[in-house]
């Protein structure tokens, strides 16, 4: 562990005193559900740009693209992020403009509209268990390990249980303030990051020559079935329930289709910093500067904590945490909504006030932070949960949404119901099923079993339930004699 | 200077730079929201 300064821990202690003092300020201030949820529907550009970037941008992506690009190079941002703007452009100009003609509040209000109650069920319960935040907490207590020397759950709980309680209090508003100041610490520092890193290795050349040309390979020595997979994480954009939040949050539809436009931008510099930044680590460890041991997902932040001076670091470690607290506060509100919302309105209180709708949804948010913990003190290996949280989205709401978005002669209930339905189920029993009968390959970094003599990956799962789940939503919509909703 | 750094050098200023920019449009914005909460 290297020296932190003070002054990088008051810098730290500020900005966390900062994010609960906005959600304590905003907490009297709602009229109605709208507001606590939607921020009366009155996001402007800079605002959407700011919650949408912070949002999607959790310690995932930047232990998830270091770590590839650590140990395969540039690869991580051609084949890993790169596809993701394409479908953010699509987002952009042929999904946003339909979700904001109607008055949906949350993803599962558009299944209730094309397919009735029950598939409204399936997707809340869908969206829940996706939007629990078991990775974020997981990577508070990594955060806290690293960074401030300190047990894993007491990162989880300290650190954690701040996002919590500005979440709880201040509602979207909060939320979408928070993610503001976030996102510009988080983009300001990495900027900032990256001279220093060059500093360390002794500039961009020296890279060039000590690292393999395989790491300036844009498609690298993936596979090409895993570099599928990875590219095609990116079709959760289009159905992500953080995303048609703030779509639903916007003022107008243009509001959205800019702030997409100009996001792509921001996001694309990030991501390709964060990949250069690791391939530095990279080289810092072949030069002896870090650990020869150094795990590839941290190592970027370890590369970090040796480049940069007093000060710098505590803003860096700020950003850091900035990155995961954006996103941990927007999952757990999109959870809260879907109990309140999605679930105990319709099912148990028809007649719900706005006043018991948000305190239902503070009940929510509890619970999804409370089971997400659970979790992430029970999982040894996250990257299978990771792998299982993304593939139940996809395999599940994708088809019925999309194709009764399009399609409207396709909006039969037994449709919707069927797609969503099973696409979830085969989607959690193949998970569990690999989980517990497969290998966990330490190479490979994920769950392997042996099918019909290949070796198939946890990853691989969804080449089969998108398909389960597009079969059976064609099925509906011919057993299903009724008329389209 | 390679091509890699030159793209390098051009994302530290979009990201650099455009954040601080959608910043400053974004206190624009905060300044009429607050207001109206101010109201309330």
């Amino acid at each position: 562990m290297h020296e932190i300064a003070t002054i990088d821990y008051i810098i730290i202690a500020l900005y966390l005193a900062g994010m609960i003092g906005v959600g304590l300020w905003f907490a009297k201030k709602h009229t109605d559900f709208e507001d606590f949820f939607l921020a009366g529907r009155s996001l402007t550009t800079p605002l959407l740009i700011t919650t949408l970037i912070s949002t999607y941008y959790g310690i995932d992506v930047l232990f998830g693209d270091s770590q590839l690009g650590f140990t395969n190079g540039v690869v991580a941002w051609f084949a890993y992020a790169r596809p993701t703007y394409a479908f953010f452009l699509i987002a952009a100009f042929l999904l946003a403009r339909r979700l904001k003609e109607e008055n949906f509040k949350t993803l599962p209000d558009i299944l209730d509209k094309y397919y009735g109650k029950k598939t409204r069920y399936v997707g809340a319960v869908t969206s829940f268990i996706y939007s629990l935040p078991a990775l974020s907490l997981y990577g508070f207590g990594m955060l806290g390990e690293v960074i401030l020397g300190w047990e894993p759950i007491l990162g989880m709980l300290v650190l954690g249980g701040i996002a919590l309680i500005y979440t709880l209090t201040g509602g979207f508003w909060a939320v979408a303030l928070t993610d503001s100041i976030q996102f510009v610490l988080m983009c300001v520092v990495l900027a900032m990051a990256f001279p220093f890193a060059m500093k360390l290795i002794g500039g961009f050349d020296t890279m060039v020559e000590v690292l393999e040309p395989s790491y300036f390979d844009t498609m690298g020595d993936l596979s090409i079935w895993l570099i599928i997979i990875y590219a095609s994480t990116g079709l959760s954009i289009l159905v992500e329930p953080t995303f048609y939040q703030r779509i639903f949050a916007a003022k107008s539809y243009k509001n959205v289709r800019n702030a997409l436009v100009i996001g792509i931008f921001i996001w694309g510099s990030y991501d390709w910093i964060i990949t250069i930044l690791a391939m530095a680590a990279k080289v810092a460890v072949i030069q002896g500067t870090l650990p020869f041991d150094v795990a590839p997902d941290a190592a970027l932040l370890t590369v970090m904590v040796a480049a940069l001076p007093a000060g710098a670091l505590g803003l860096f470690m700020a950003g850091v945490l900035s990155t995961e607290m954006s996103t941990l506060d927007s999952y757990c509100l999109v959870a809260g909504g879907n109990v309140a919302y999605d679930i105990y309105k319709p099912a148990f209180k028809p007649d719900a006030t706005d006043q018991e709708l948000i305190k239902t949804t503070r009940h929510g948010i509890l619970l999804s932070w409370v089971l997400g913990f659970a979790m992430a003190i029970s999982f040894d290996q996250m990257l299978g949960l990771w792998v299982f949280m993304a593939s139940i989205l996809i395999s599940s709401v994708m088809a019925p949404i999309l194709l009764g978005m399009y399609v409207p002669s396709f909006r039969k209930p037994l449709a919707g119901f069927l797609s969503a339905g099973l696409g979830l189920v085969s989607t959690v029993i193949l998970n569990i099923y690999i989980m517990t009968q497969g290998v966990y390959s330490a190479e490979e970094e994920t769950f392997i079993i042996q099918w019909f003599g290949i070796d198939f990956m946890q990853e691989f799962i969804m080449y089969i339930t998108v398909p389960i789940s597009l079969i059976s939503f064609f099925v509906g919509v011919v057993f299903d004699k009724g008329e389209p909703s | 200077m390679n091509n890699w750094e030159i793209f390098t050098w051009i994302t530290v200023f979009i990201l650099g730079f455009g954040s601080v920019a959608v910043f400053i449009f974004f206190v624009k914005d905060i300044k009429e929201i607050l207001k109206k909460f101010n109201k309330k």
